[in-house]
């Protein structure tokens, strides 16, 4: 059916010699692109008008704030230029201006300045954390895509064994259990009942005194101290993982081509890799990408939960300290860096699908 | 996919209906204990939430010489850092939560139909900006624009965070509700009334809403799972203003109390865990039984 | 000796509500060099059996009766015992198979050269240039341009060429059996029509016995030498292939040739055959073709018919009424039946 809906589309576009923005969505490439362009354009937008256009904004509130701290030494006008610069927006200027220069900035990563700490620009605050936060989800993310893969591939092969209802009830279970309640009780199992896991000793991204480097002991911290959200990461991602893999394994092995693939006498090795696993395998890889998106906003809790130096821990400092430019900033840069995750995905994707991206070259 | 199965019911059907179907329905889920399973789950959550607090009397008196006291005759799953009872939490804990998620899902799930049925049918430009704007809102990471916005306009009553909510999550709703009515729409009975000229609204509520019933249905308890994920989310991170009580407000307490630590308090903190991980089990297990009725081609799998 | 001998070959279909006989009884032989057409409606069984013949049946599915003879220069195994090694062997390079849906037949995200390859090395051809050349050389025998089909995918290739493909592909290992299970179905007229071609010059330059599933009689008449007749599993009718043509005995076979577009290819000429195949799984008593038969008598309707043997030489009918058919149809061998009866 959405080979049908596909072909439908491509005669549409044949037959419309103009070319609108209609036929671009429908290349996946140019689509991949446009999508982080446009993406990355809302959160702007969306974040400009909430610190700037609501009533009673954080901007407002910053320079009412700035002027009574003062006990009036500062003029609303002198106010608002500090507050001009620490938010990174010309308040002096229109409204549009102010919007373009916002954009601006912000292809510069000038992201304005912490309240607090004045002078620390928010991107240097962000830069400290999001490497951690990036790493651990990353290697969650990935364990648990090749772990489950397996797992769903194994099930769908030996589909209605033991094995295969254990794995796949197992999988819808821990996957409807939000992660923050698996977190809260591994600290409350693991570490308060039974002991088993120092917490403190793994708050932080890693061992404080340690020299950072490539050393293995300075790596093998940075994976102690992660290895709770790792965990937790990998445990919320599993079921999803099996579960899609097996359904799309089911699929596969119904193709035409692997009844073919046996009737040409091939391994079972050979077609549960090439033939069945290769296929069933590329759906899961745009589901990466919008898990990427998912796990990184879950991840504020869990390094609250466990203490670790990400950037999610970072925003809820800076909503409790009410330190807009930096939740700002993290809102913005998160999604960047999320956006350039989806954006690898696609490519990915178009990369080990044969019929994306060439299809317009070859069968136009 | 499965358009097939959502077949356009006869006059007999529809008279004798609701009766049957429902009969039927009940049949096919006997069989599947776990989808059984989960509906008694439910059931007994929306008894708890909705209709227990109509006859137990509200505790909210802090006791200083009850805190942290294990499960007693008393108090049947302990008290809390201010010596309340945990079972009386519990019990008037789950209205608020449950709502919030039902509005939430009614929410993304209108938006869902409306845009995704819109985008199918008019097509076009119209269908490509629709199309656009959904995945736009797909990758972006929502549980960090939550929290921004949580902090921003801190959203004091239950209906305004609902909303919220639900304006984060309709995307994948629409994409499939936009899927199903495209194959739809080239069904003989569409194309009839779209040739007596019977208008869009006409064709997407009587003639392409109805075949979907099953869908939706089971789309809207996936909602609802995913608001209420988001919504304890952000209640445990204080991020909402707090007032009265529910499980996610027991949960930021513990936390914040420092009662997570203390190893008396287990039932204290098990209790909300549980209560919020069996209503998201539970539904999910009737989702997908429904899923695994009214769409048999994946029928036996699990 | 025949190069195939399938001997009361049964297949069932196992399902909630009781096995399904797919394959009721099947037994016929294929010389060497010969081509056998075997025709029927969608679900007569014929594709169930062309299946069965490389043991490939799908999930539920139980061979419950009957022997598969596959002989090879003199010696004689039964397809049915070969153990897993030896069946991946017999499959291809004994017998190939080119399927219904060749547009589906290849992996869609691997190079057609991949799959020459991924065919090589499972029959031990473990050297990659002896491979490329025997690649080129089929592709050639197909008119095929190796230089652009290798390197391709399958989707950048027409239907008509990876049905070329397909074809090539499987005389890789110069098998003794090739069987093609609609192979022309989903392809355009003219595409056809040098399928066809194709198929008869590469018969006469290797010699291999084909065996040939369709319900386009017109094709099958081309093509074969004989040809068989399947109706609800069972085989109705068996004979030569002027005889099927201009003189059937069995009155299913009758209707299948005048369903027979005159015009070939003009709609509407069609005379199909009043109404359905049986529910294999309540089949009635007696002929299963009787409830649709305009010839069937009481004694139809009591008794299933066994094959007997005709009027013509190596020709058998599951008929009891043969040579009534045999009266109606009278014995002009001058033009064929859809013409007569039209």
């Amino acid at each position: 059916m959405t080979t049908a809906i596909a072909a439908k589309a491509q005669v549409r576009t044949a037959m419309n010699p103009r070319r609108y923005l209609g036929d671009t969505w429908r290349h996946p490439i140019a689509r991949a692109f446009l999508k982080a362009i446009l993406t990355i354009w809302v959160t702007t937008t969306l974040t400009f008008a909430l610190i700037r256009l609501m009533p009673g904004s954080p901007v407002e509130l910053k320079i009412d704030e700035l002027i009574q701290t003062s006990n009036g030494a500062l003029s609303y006008e002198d106010a608002k230029a500090i507050a001009s610069s620490l938010f990174a927006i010309n308040l002096n200027a229109p409204f549009h201006e102010q919007y373009l220069s916002f954009v601006w900035n912000l292809l510069h990563l000038d992201l304005g300045s912490s309240f607090l700490s004045s002078g620390t620009s928010v991107t240097s605050i962000i830069i400290a954390v999001l490497p951690w936060t990036l790493f651990s989800v990353g290697t969650g993310l990935l364990l648990s895509f090749v772990v489950g893969i397996g797992l769903g591939l194994l099930a769908a092969y030996r589909r209605d064994s033991l094995l295969d209802r254990v794995v796949s009830t197992g999988g819808s279970l821990i996957s409807s259990i939000p992660n923050y309640l698996i977190a809260l009780l591994m600290i409350l199992f693991l570490g308060v009942q039974w002991h088993l896991v120092n917490f403190t000793s793994m708050r932080g991204a890693y061992t404080s005194g340690m020299q950072p480097g490539f050393t293995p002991a300075f790596i093998g911290d940075i994976f102690y101290h992660a290895s709770l959200p790792i965990t937790i990461y990998f445990l919320t991602q599993i079921g999803h993982w099996i579960l899609s893999m097996r359904s799309a394994t089911l699929s596969a092995l119904e193709e035409d081509y692997v009844t073919a693939a046996r009737a040409r006498g091939l391994s079972d090795g050979r077609i549960r890799t090439a033939y069945v696993g290769r296929n069933a395998v590329l759906p899961l890889v745009t589901q990466l990408a919008i898990s990427v998106g998912l796990i990184v906003g879950g991840a504020a809790i869990i390094e609250q939960i466990f203490a670790y130096q990400g950037v999610g821990l970072r925003l809820l400092a800076a909503v409790t300290q009410r330190d807009y430019p930096v939740i700002q900033g993290i809102v913005m840069l998160t999604t960047i860096a999320v956006v350039i995750a989806n954006l690898a995905a696609d490519l990915l994707y178009s990369k080990l699908d044969p019929r994306i991206g060439r299809a317009g070259g070859a069968s136009g | 996919m499965s358009a097939a199965v959502f077949a356009r019911p006869t006059l007999g059907q529809r008279l004798l209906g609701p009766w049957h179907a429902s009969v039927e329905f009940f049949r096919l889920l006997s069989r599947r204990p776990i989808g059984l399973a989960g509906f008694i789950g439910i059931v007994f959550f929306l008894l708890l939430a909705f209709v227990a607090p109509v006859f137990v009397p509200f505790q909210n008196d802090p006791s200083l010489v009850d805190i942290y006291l294990t499960p007693s005759q008393a108090h049947p799953l302990g008290t809390d850092f201010q010596g309340k009872d945990v079972l009386n939490q519990i019990v008037f804990g789950g209205r608020d939560i449950l709502t919030v998620a039902i509005l939430a899902a009614l929410v993304s799930t209108v938006i869902a139909i409306t845009f995704g049925s819109i985008a199918a049918i008019v097509g076009g430009r119209l269908d490509s900006a629709i199309l656009a704007i959904t995945d736009v809102t797909l990758t972006l990471p929502k549980l960090i624009l939550l929290i921004a916005v949580a902090a921003i306009l801190r959203p004091t009553s239950f209906v305004f965070l609902a909303v919220i909510l639900g304006l984060l999550q309709w995307s994948s709703l629409l994409r499939q509700i936009r899927a199903q009515v495209l194959s739809l729409k080239e069904r003989d009975y569409v194309e009839a009334a779209r040739s007596l000229d019977l208008g869009l609204f006409h064709i997407v509520f009587r003639e392409i809403l109805p075949t979907m019933r099953s869908y939706i249905a089971i789309h809207f308890i996936f909602a609802m799972t995913e608001a209420m994920y988001a919504q304890v989310f952000i209640v445990i991170l204080g991020l909402v203003p707090v007032s009265g009580s529910n499980w996610g407000i027991m949960l930021y307490f513990a936390q914040g109390q420092g009662a997570l630590f203390f190893r008396d308090s287990i039932w204290y903190i098990l209790s909300p865990i549980l209560a919020i991980s069996l209503v998201q089990l539970s539904l999910v297990s009737f989702a997908s039984a429904l899923e695994d009725i009214f769409n048999p081609r994946l029928r036996g799998s699990a | 000796m025949p190069v195939l001998s399938v001997r009361g070959l049964s297949i069932d279909y196992i399902t909630r509500r009781g096995p399904v006989h797919a394959v009721r009884d099947v037994s016929f032989e294929l010389e060497k060099s010969e081509t056998l057409a075997i025709i029927g409606e969608s679900g007569s069984g014929k594709t169930t059996l062309a299946v069965g013949l490389i043991r490939l049946s799908p999930r539920g599915t139980k061979v419950s009766g009957g022997q598969i003879l596959y002989t090879k220069n003199g010696l004689t195994t039964d397809v049915r015992t070969l153990d897993d090694d030896d069946l991946r062997e017999y499959r291809w390079a004994e017998a190939a198979m080119v399927f219904q849906a060749a547009l589906n037949s290849f992996n869609p995200v691997i190079t057609i050269w991949e799959q020459f390859n991924d065919t090589a090395r499972a029959h031990g051809m473990k050297d990659r240039h002896r491979v490329r050349d025997r690649a080129d050389e089929l592709l050639d025998l197909v008119h095929l341009d190796a230089k652009r089909v290798l390197p391709a995918f399958p989707h950048e290739l027409s239907g008509g060429m990876k049905q070329r493909v397909l074809i090539a592909l499987s005389l890789m290992l110069e098998p003794q059996l090739v069987i093609l299970d609609e192979p022309t179905t989903a392809l355009d007229i003219l595409t056809q029509r040098s399928i066809i071609d194709l198929l008869k010059q590469l018969r006469e330059r290797l010699g291999f016995s084909m065996i040939f599933i369709s319900h386009d009689l017109s094709i099958a008449a081309e093509l074969a030498d004989r040809m068989i007749t399947m109706y609800a599993g069972r085989v109705v009718e068996e004979a030569n292939v002027g005889d099927m043509f201009y003189r059937p005995r069995h009155p299913y076979s009758v209707g299948l040739l005048r369903a027979v577009p005159r015009v070939s290819g003009a709609l509407g000429s069609v005379a199909s055959i009043p109404g359905s195949p049986p529910d294999l799984m309540r089949l009635p008593k007696g002929c299963s073709y009787a409830p649709r038969c305009p010839y069937a008598i009481d004694e139809c309707r009591a008794s299933d018919p066994p094959l007997f043997p005709v009027d013509t030489p190596r020709h058998q009918a599951a008929c009891f009424r043969w040579k009534h058919v045999a009266e109606v149809l009278g014995s002009n061998a001058e033009v064929p039946v859809a013409e007569k009866l039209a």
